[in-house]
C-alpha cells in the first residue's frame, strides 16, 4: 500500500511518515501542492493525506483538480480549520474523511484503514471474530472467554466488539465514543475508561493473561 | 432691508409732516394775503405773518435756532411789482428757481437750487385772478439731520447686532468645540492601557454634544467591559494553559534525563495527557467564544432530544453507577428540535460530568425533559449540596469555577453558549428544599415552518438571541 502525505509543516510531515512508515506503508511525501498534484497524477497511491493549509494552494483546491483529473484514490483531509461547513466542504470537495489538528496518529492510521477497506471490494463480514482464546458471535450477540461465556451488556458488547475488530491496534478514547456510540467529541472525559474498566473486569479478571490494555496517553488496545 | 424699509418710512412720515404744514401754513398766508387790502402796508403785514410763520418752522421746540432749518415765503404779483420776500437774503437763486416751477396747488415739489445743499420742499397758493401767487418754501434741514442720525443709528444698531451675533456664535462654538475637544482629547487618552478615562456628561441639555458625550461614554464603558473580561480571560487561559505546558515540559525533560526506559514512557504518556487537556481547552474556548460572538456554525438537523438524553446517559449510567449515585431519566415522549446533534451531546455531557464531579457520593440526579408551547426544557437536579453561592450569578461565565472544582470553568459556559447558539437560554437555580440544584435549557421546539428549511449550516445572529445582550438575565437565584 503506498500513501502521499500532503503537509506543509515538515515536524507533522515527519512524524506521519515515520509513524505510517511502521505500520507497513509506502510514503511519498512533500509540502507543496503542486509537487502534490505531480505525484499524485502518478496514479501509484493507494490513498492519500492532504492538510488544506498549504504554501502554493489551498488543500481543497488541490483534491478538487485530482478528482477533476481522474485520480480516485481516498482523501483524508488534516487541517486545523474546525468548523463544520468546512468538513462539509472538504468532504463535497472530494474529501474522504476529515480529522482536524490536533490528532492522535493512532487516529490517522485507523481513519486510513478504514478508507483503504471502503475503497476495496467488500470482503464477506465475519460472523465470529477470534482473539486468543476470545471469541465473539456476532450474530448471536455472546461473548467466551476460555470456554466461559462472558455476561455482557449490549454496551459492554459493542465496545469488546470494537476492541476485537482492531486487534493489535491502538483505538484512542474519541475513537471509541465515534464507533461504538456514534458521538464525535473530544473531551477528557473519563467516560471510556469507566466502560474499559468494566469490560476489562469481566474479560480479564479471571485470566492470568490480559488482553485489553492501557497506552496511557493515546487510549487501549486488545492483544494476546 | 428692513432698515431700509423703515428708513424709508419714518424718511416719508416726516416729509409728509413738513409738507402737511407747508399746506396749512400757505392757505393761513393766503387768507391773510386775500382779506390784507393792498396798500402800502400790505407788503409789511403779510410780511410779518410770514416771517411769524417761517419762525415757527425755524426754531425748535426749546426756543433755540436751528441753524439749518431754512424757510421762505415768496409772493410775487401779477403785475410785475417788485415781489414780497420773506426769507434768507440770499434770494435771488431761490426766487429764479421757483418762478420756474408750475406747481400745482396744495401739493408739495421739490426744488433743487443752486447754491444750497439740500432741496426746498415748495407749496404754491394762487390769491386770485390776476392777483399772483404766494410760494411758501422749506428746507428741513432738522427733519433730514433727523433721517440721518436715525440712518446712522440703524448702522450702528445693524453692526452692532452683527458683532453680538458674531460674538455669541464664536462664544457658543467656542463652548461646543471645548466639549468636542474633551472628547477628542478623553478619547486620545483611550488606546494605551488606561481605559478609565472618561468624558465630563450630564443629562442636561440634552443636547448633541451630551448625547455624543453619553454614547461615547457608554461605548467606553462596554469596550472596558470587554477589555476586563478579556483580561480576566486571558489570566485564567494563561493559568489554565500554563500549567499542563509547565508539566509537559518537565515531564519531557524528566523523559529525556531519565535511562529507565519504563519511567520514560510513564512520563511521555503523562506529558500526551497533559496535552490532549490543552487542547481540549483551546477547542472549547474556541467553541464557546464563537458561540458567544454568535459566529457558531451549526448543522442543524431536526433531532429528538429525548433519543439524544437517553444515549448521553446510557453512555454515562456506569459512571453514575461507580458512584453509587443514582441517574434517571424522565424523557419518555420524543421532543422534536432543530439542533446540531454533536453540540446537544456535549451539552448533555458537560451537564452529567458536572454532576459526577460536583453532586456527591450517592446522590439522586434527575434529568427531565418536557415540551410546553413550541420549547422544549431540559432540566438537570440533583440533591446534592448546590452551588456555591458566591459562584451562583455567573456559573456560566467562561473561567468561572468552585474552589474545589478541578475542572477548567468551561463546561458550563460551553452549556450555556450552546444553548443560545440555538436559540434557546439556559438558567440554574439552587433548590430551597431538600436542597440541591437544577440547571435548566430551553430550546425552541421544531415547528411546522422549520420542517419546511432544508437542515443546513445557519450563523447565529445575536440580536435574536435572548440572553445575549443581558448576560446574566438567565441567572435566577431562588435559594435564600
Amino acid at each position: 500500500m503506498r500513501l502521499l502525505v500532503v503537509e506543509d509543516d515538515h515536524t507533522i510531515r515527519d512524524f506521519l511518515s515515520r509513524a505510517l512508515t511502521e505500520a507497513g506503508f509506502l510514503v511519498d511525501a512533500c509540502a507543496q501542492g503542486a509537487q502534490a498534484e505531480r505525484l499524485a497524477l502518478e496514479g501509484v497511491h493507494d490513498a492519500m493525506v492532504i492538510d488544506l493549509t498549504l504554501p502554493d494552494m489551498d488543500g481543497l483546491d488541490l483534491i478538487h483538480r485530482l478528482r477533476a483529473q481522474g485520480v480516485g484514490a481516498p482523501v483524508l483531509i488534516l487541517s486545523a480549520r474546525r468548523s463544520v461547513d468546512e468538513r462539509v466542504l472538504g468532504l463535497d470537495r472530494g474529501g474522504d474523511d476529515y480529522l482536524t489538528k490536533p490528532f492522535a496518529v493512532a487516529e490517522v492510521l485507523a481513519r486510513i484503514r478504514a478508507l483503504l477497506r471502503r475503497s476495496t471490494p467488500n470482503q464477506p463480514e465475519a460472523t465470529r471474530l477470534r482473539v486468543a482464546d476470545l471469541e465473539l458471535d456476532l450474530i448471536r450477540r455472546e461473548a467466551h472467554r476460555g470456554g466461559t461465556e462472558l455476561q455482557l451488556t449490549q454496551q459492554e458488547f459493542a465496545l469488546l466488539e470494537y476492541l476485537c475488530r482492531n486487534a493489535g491496534r491502538v483505538v484512542t478514547r474519541s475513537m471509541v465514543l465515534d464507533h461504538v456510540w456514534k458521538m464525535r467529541f473530544d473531551t477528557s472525559t473519563n467516560i471510556v475508561d469507566v466502560h474499559i474498566h468494566r469490560l476489562r473486569n469481566k474479560v480479564d479478571r479471571d485470566s492470568d493473561k490480559p488482553l485489553i490494555r492501557t497506552m496511557r496517553g493515546v487510549g487501549y488496545v486488545l492483544k494476546d | 432691508m428692513v432698515f431700509l424699509m423703515m428708513y424709508g418710512l419714518v424718511a416719508s412720515a416726516v416729509r409728509e409732516r413738513s409738507d402737511s404744514w407747508l399746506v396749512g401754513e400757505s392757505e393761513t398766508l393766503r387768507q391773510v394775503a386775500l382779506t390784507t387790502p393792498k396798500d402800502a402796508l400790505y407788503g409789511r403785514i403779510v410780511g410779518e405773518v410770514a416771517e411769524l410763520a417761517t419762525q415757527e418752522f425755524a426754531f425748535d421746540g426749546s426756543g433755540k435756532h436751528s441753524a439749518g432749518n431754512t424757510v421762505f415765503f415768496f409772493e410775487n404779483g401779477e403785475s410785475g411789482e417788485p415781489p414780497l420776500w420773506v426769507g434768507p437774503s440770499q434770494n435771488q437763486a431761490l426766487i429764479d428757481a421757483v418762478q420756474k416751477l408750475r406747481i400745482h396747488e396744495r401739493s408739495a415739489v421739490s426744488v433743487t437750487v443752486p447754491g444750497w445743499k439740500l432741496p426746498f420742499r415748495v407749496v404754491a397758493a394762487d390769491l386770485g385772478p390776476g392777483m399772483g401767487r404766494i410760494y411758501l418754501g422749506l428746507q428741513d434741514t432738522s427733519a433730514r439731520s433727523m433721517l440721518t442720525q436715525l440712518l446712522l443709528w440703524f448702522v450702528l444698531g445693524w453692526i452692532c447686532m452683527v458683532a453680538f451675533g458674531f460674538v455669541i456664535a464664536v462664544l457658543s462654538m467656542r463652548g461646543t468645540l471645548k466639549r468636542v475637544d474633551a472628547i477628542t482629547s478623553a478619547a486620545a487618552n483611550i488606546g494605551t492601557a488606561d481605559l478609565s478615562s472618561r468624558v465630563a456628561s450630564a443629562d442636561k441639555p440634552n443636547d448633541e454634544i451630551n448625547r455624543l458625550a453619553r454614547t461615547f461614554n457608554t461605548m467606553l464603558d462596554r469596550i472596558s467591559a470587554s477589555v476586563n473580561q478579556l483580561q480576566t480571560l486571558t489570566d485564567s487561559v494563561a493559568h489554565d494553559m500554563k500549567s499542563p505546558i509547565t508539566s509537559v515540559r518537565g515531564r519531557l525533560e524528566a523523559a529525556l534525563s531519565t535511562d529507565d526506559m519504563n519511567l520514560s514512557r510513564e512520563l511521555v504518556a503523562g506529558a500526551i495527557e497533559s496535552l490532549d487537556r490543552l487542547s481540549e481547552i483551546v477547542t472549547t474556548s474556541l467553541d464557546v467564544a464563537e458561540a458567544e460572538a454568535g459566529a457558531l456554525r451549526l448543522r442543524r438537523e431536526p433531532s429528538d432530544l429525548a433519543d439524544l438524553i437517553h444515549r448521553v446517559a446510557e453512555l454515562y449510567a456506569p459512571a453514575f453507577n461507580e458512584r453509587h449515585q443514582t441517574l434517571t431519566t424522565l424523557a419518555g415522549k420524543p421532543v422534536q428540535a432543530m439542533v446540531d446533534q454533536r453540540f446537544i451531546v456535549r451539552l448533555l455531557s458537560n451537564l452529567l460530568e458536572n454532576e459526577l464531579r460536583y453532586a456527591g457520593d450517592g446522590a439522586q440526579i434527575m434529568v427531565i425533559l418536557t415540551e410546553t408551547e413550541g420549547k422544549a426544557q431540559i432540566r438537570v437536579r440533583d440533591d446534592g449540596p448546590g452551588f456555591p453561592p458566591n459562584l451562583l450569578s455567573h456559573v456560566f461565565q467562561r473561567f468561572a469555577k468552585g474552589d474545589k472544582s478541578e475542572g477548567h470553568g468551561l463546561g458550563l459556559a460551553f452549556v450555556r453558549a450552546v444553548a443560545l447558539a440555538h436559540g434557546g437560554r439556559a438558567w440554574v437555580r439552587n433548590l430551597d428544599a431538600p436542597g440541591g440544584a437544577e440547571i435548566v435549557i430551553e430550546f425552541p421546539t421544531f415547528t411546522a415552518d422549520q420542517m419546511s428549511f432544508p437542515p443546513q449550516a445557519e450563523s447565529l445572529d445575536p440580536s435574536r438571541v435572548p440572553g445575549v445582550t443581558q448576560p446574566n438575565n438567565d441567572v435566577i437565584v431562588t435559594s435564600s
